[in-house]
């Protein structure tokens, strides 16, 4: 009884708080609205992501691929009831809106399972390099589609789906710390550690590669559908493998195989250019100096921890020159970027600013933590994440 | 006589020119502690891997009760009941020690993966079935107080342990191990040879072993059979196959 | 079109595809060396190669190509392209030694997964960082300033039918004819322009005019009925020095001491490590050596085929020569160069069929198919796990 008491009771609550972010979304700016969804999306993407490559150890890096076969399943089906009449161009009422997220849910399932077999046959890399190639297939023949739109897009009637943004959040998370908790979620990873041993003991291998892909998939699928409503308006530039590469660093970078590591990955990565958007325009000598001043500071310290691995303090007499030599470096880069003609008194606008800053911090963070902001560990709610007697 | 429950029979593999194993028969019985040898390259670890459904044989047969089980992918050896250890320890290195004999047991799981997700009552019960399991596996091996650490981090002589209790967790009537004793010092391996002898006593299991501390098969098996070069060249109790010339030559041959 | 494909543009276009082809075999060299040795897939190759074109706009413009500087004259321009060359190679080289010293040593004990990301970001820095700095290049019209080397080699495949040249000979004398003719009468009647001829006037001017089409319909009736080749000069010269690179690489790797430790790295980077061999000093050496291959190729790229540049042009050609690189077997040195080839025939093969909007799509298609058949690609071995 106590069992279900707690289950239902979280389920309450997860669906509660989905609201109530509901709220605050309604009750603040689109654009609030708008982040408040694309946090919830990328958080999806990651989390599903992780299950594929960081828990099943398959080297995915198309994931973008998939949750564009749900956002254009969606479109596509928007566009469809759209011609039926079935809805009008005001607005797409939820019961539709969940319609779609099941049938992209599928379709992107089914697309999962494509991918999921070659990776029957292929490992490492070149199941990676399959799987950018499966993405940047499907961005062209959509680009050549003119029923999806071509390369100009596609519009589908809004609906606000904040709510059932974080519903299918806390729904895919929860699903993956599920798994975690069982002896299934073991055997995905006992496919990430040795597939041959894996096999020797039973394990299905195959089944498991492709569950992890058809379920990984899914959950980006539904993401997608619920990018088309919230935006209204998709296209291919929408899923280029940069979006790819984001999601994998957000798995990267939260720890591989950490679910509240991606959940917090991507929640930094995605806020981080976010609010450098609104930044102000700068002097771009003064970014160059700091860019310079930042690479050489990251070098000192990199250093430093190199010769904390022989038994020495961070804080050595070499650190401080190495500062200040970090310092000096930026301000010297910075007037010497003044002194050339073609680089003098530019400023640059933010939104050209933040993917480098956003670049410069990825680069920063795998060399000072390669392991992950928590590494391979689960964070915090140790009832919750972690495993009752392990 | 009862039946035995392996047979190879005139079982071959061949890699492009080279035949690896070549027309090797033999039977083993239940119940047996039964001892395969020969010096490297023989083609044992061959055998194994023909017997697990690793690799496909050529021509030729490989029974298990009875049963023709050739090409039979190796995780549905495993379910037939047949369990292995790995030469070159295979273990979930960033796993636990417990998670690694779970995983062992998870083939006679009997929920679903959307049980599992879904997080019913069912896959939490045979969780914690499998985990007791695992426990006491643990218990039989030695194992139990290193239940939590990862795998990786024990000892050399308790990684093989550790293999040999995740095999036995997926409930195998035949054990292969592949040298168990290898890298143990005389008196891990003496403690493991009194291990192995209680997996048959106690637990009715027919184990099929590789190794090559002969002190150590001679005093555990009760038959063996030598390979050199992917054939057969002599089979018996211990006390023969120590006076077998042909063993003598093959182990010591190229020396003379 | 509807008179479907154009059979006699096959061969041009296979010219064509395989001097693209050479391009992204460049590129796709210094991708397999990297993997080759550190088993790393150096996301960051294509920004190298997209500095190398920077590099050589930057010294062309420099040396004047686009001010008219005085005594800038075609003669010395093969110099001027030597310079591009050399300098486009010497800085990708020393930029890859770069990102492999400060981005990816530190990473190399940890998981090779570490290591890729730290590439894609260095990628992206390079290249937005390098929207910052870098001005979009100007189109095709003034890149061909930069290429001195004008005009075709021309090489006839299949003689033109000689009877077919009496009957334009024929169709020639008879346009002179008329058109002295038409010249004559022009004069008898005393008019300034053919256009005020009287009627009758009008009529020989119309036999003179239908006389020119037939000599013109005869003599292109000749020239199709032979085939030849047309290679630019300008590619002809970048194919060539692609071939000489790829030697020279070739005996680098197979016949010098480098080479051979490059090779044992390749082959087992902790043994060769035991055996005495400095294996920074090699994936240093690697580096240096593929990326300033990328260099060769970046150069080439911006002078002879006129691609439009921006700081995001080494995504498309990284990752196309990326493809190429896996197309061969990752790691295999003559499996990049086949799979470059490949790619470059495949795409343009695809246009002349007349595709050219899934030109971008046929890299990846192929790739899925050889790899569904031959895992390792087509030169390399996929490696069988030893139980």
């Amino acid at each position: 009884m106590k069992f279900w008491a707690v289950r239902f009771g979280s389920i309450g609550l997860a669906v509660l708080v989905s609201f109530g972010i509901g709220m605050i979304a309604q009750g603040s700016s689109g654009t609030v609205s708008r982040l408040l969804a694309l946090a919830g999306l990328y958080v999806t993407l990651a989390v599903s992501l992780n299950l594929i490559n960081g828990i099943t150890g398959q080297f995915s890096i198309g994931h973008a691929a998939f949750y564009q076969v749900g956002s254009y399943t969606a479109a596509f089906l928007a566009s469809i009831l759209l011609s039926r009449g079935v809805i009008s161009n005001l607005g797409t009422p939820i019961p539709w809106v969940l319609v779609a997220v099941a049938t992209s849910l599928v379709t992107a399932g089914i697309a999962g399972l494509f991918i999921g077999l070659p990776s029957l046959r292929l490992r490492g890399d070149y199941l990676a390099i399959v799987t950018l190639g499966f993405g940047e297939i499907l961005r062209i023949v959509i680009q050549n589609t003119p029923q999806l739109g071509g390369s100009y897009g596609i519009n589908s009637p809004k609906a606000f789906v904040v709510p059932y943004v974080w519903m299918l959040t806390f729904l895919c998370v929860g699903v993956c710390r599920n798994l975690l908790q069982t002896a299934h979620g073991l055997s995905f990873l006992s496919v990430r550690e040795d597939e041959v041993a894996s096999s020797a003991m039973g394990v299905n291998v195959t089944r498991v590669k492709v569950a992890a892909f058809v379920i990984g998939s899914a959950f980006a699928g539904a993401a997608g559908a619920l990018l088309t409503f919230n935006e209204g308006f998709i296209n291919v530039n929408s899923f280029t493998m940069d979006v790819s590469f984001i999601i994998l660093t957000m798995v990267v970078l939260g720890g591989t195989g950490s679910v509240t590591g991606s959940i917090v990955a991507a929640l930094t990565l995605f806020i981080l250019p976010e609010v450098l958007r609104d930044a102000p325009a700068m002097p771009l000598n003064a970014v160059l100096g700091t860019l310079a001043g930042i690479a050489l500071l990251v070098g000192t310290i990199r250093l430093a921890m190199d010769h904390k691995g022989l038994g020495r303090s961070i804080w050595m007499p070499k650190t401080y020159i190495g500062i200040g030599i970090a310092v000096a470096g930026g301000i010297v880069v910075s007037v010497l970027a003044n002194c050339l003609p073609a680089l003098a008194n530019r400023t640059i606008p933010s939104a050209e600013l933040r993917m480098v800053i956003f670049s410069a911090v990825l680069v920063i963070m795998m060399l000072l933590r390669p392991q992950g902001i928590f590494g391979v560990r689960e964070l915090g709610l140790k009832s919750f994440f972690r495993r009752a007697n392990a | 006589m009862p039946d035995p429950i392996l047979s190879l029979q005139n079982a071959t593999i061949q890699f492009g020119g080279l035949v690896a194993v070549d027309n090797v028969t033999f039977d083993i019985n239940p119940g047996e502690l039964f001892g395969l040898i020969g010096p490297n390259g023989a083609g044992k670890t061959t055998c194994f891997n023909l017997v697990t459904g690793v690799y496909k044989p050529t021509s030729g047969n490989i029974l298990f009760k009875g049963k023709v089980i050739n090409g039979i992918p190796p995780h549905k050896v495993a379910k037939l009941g047949i369990a292995r250890t790995f030469q070159n320890i295979r273990l979930f290195g960033a796993l636990s020690v417990l998670d690694n004999v779970v995983i062992g047991g998870f083939l006679r799981n009997q929920t679903n993966i959307f049980a599992s997700m879904a997080y019913l009552p069912g896959a939490i019960r045979e969780t914690e079935r499998l985990r007791d399991q695992a426990m006491a596996l643990l218990e039989v091996m030695d194992l139990a107080d290193e239940a939590n650490g990862r795998a990786s981090d024990l000892p050399y002589g308790k990684q093989r342990r550790l293999e040999i209790a995740r095999a036995m967790a997926t409930q195998p009537d035949l054990l292969l191990l592949d040298e168990p004793a290898a890298g143990m010092n005389p008196q891990e391996s003496e403690d493991l040879m009194n291990t192995v002898r209680k997996l048959r006593d106690d637990f009715g299991k027919t184990v099929l072993l590789i190794e090559h501390d002969m002190k150590f098969v001679m005093n555990l098996c009760e038959r063996i059979v030598v390979l050199d070069h992917g054939e057969e060249i002599a089979r018996g109790v211990p006390v023969e196959i120590r006076s077998h010339p042909e063993v003598i030559k093959a182990y010591l041959g190229e020396a003379c | 079109m509807t008179a479907g494909l154009d059979a006699s543009a096959l061969p041009q276009q296979l010219l064509n595809g395989l001097m693209f082809g050479a391009i992204y075999a460049l590129v796709a060299l210094g991708y397999t060396m990297v993997y080759g040795v550190l088993k790393l897939i150096n996301f960051a190759h294509g920004e190298v190669f997209m500095v190398g074109t920077y590099t050589a706009l930057f010294v062309s413009w420099q040396m004047g190509y686009f001010q008219g500087a005085p005594g800038m004259t075609r003669a010395t321009s093969p110099a001027v392209l030597l310079l591009m060359l050399v300098a486009s190679m010497i800085v990708c080289g020393l930029l890859g030694v770069a990102i492999e010293r400060f981005a990816y040593r530190p990473m190399r004990k940890q998981a090779r997964i570490a290591s890729l990301i730290t590439a894609i970001g260095v990628s992206m820095l390079l290249q937005y960082g390098g929207a910052l700095v870098l001005p979009v290049s100007p189109p095709r019209s003034i890149l061909e300033q930069v290429n001195p080397y004008d005009g075709n080699l021309s090489i006839p495949l299949k003689p033109r039918n000689a009877s077919l040249a009496a009957s334009v000979d024929k169709a020639q004398a008879e346009e002179k004819l008329a058109a002295l003719a038409l010249e004559q009468r022009i004069k008898q009647e005393g008019v300034s322009s053919e256009f005020d001829l009287s009627e009758e006037g009008k009529k020989i001017r119309a036999a003179s005019q239908a006389a020119a089409q037939v000599s013109r319909d005869a003599e292109s009736r000749y020239n199709e009925s032979g085939m030849s080749l047309n290679v630019p000069y300008g590619q002809g010269i970048m194919f060539l020095a692609t071939l000489g690179l790829m030697g020279l690489l070739t005996y680098l790797v197979m016949f010098t001491k480098t080479g051979r430790q490059m090779r044992a790295v390749a082959h087992d980077f902790d043994s060769a490590s035991l055996m005495g061999i400095n294996v920074d000093r090699i994936v240093t050496f690697t580096f240096l050596i593929g990326s300033s291959l990328a260099g060769a190729g970046a150069m080439m790229c911006a002078t002879f085929l006129g691609t439009q540049l921006t700081s995001f042009v080494g995504v498309t050609w990284g990752v196309k020569a990326f493809v190429a690189a896996v197309l061969g077997g990752i790691g295999n040195i003559p499996g990049a160069v086949l799979g470059g080839l490949l790619i470059g025939v495949a795409e343009t093969l695809v246009v002349w069929a007349g595709g050219s909007q899934y030109k971008d799509a046929i890299a990846f298609v192929i790739l899925i198919f050889v790899l569904l058949v031959k895992p390792g690609g087509l030169l390399g071995s996929a490696k069988v796990e030893k139980v």
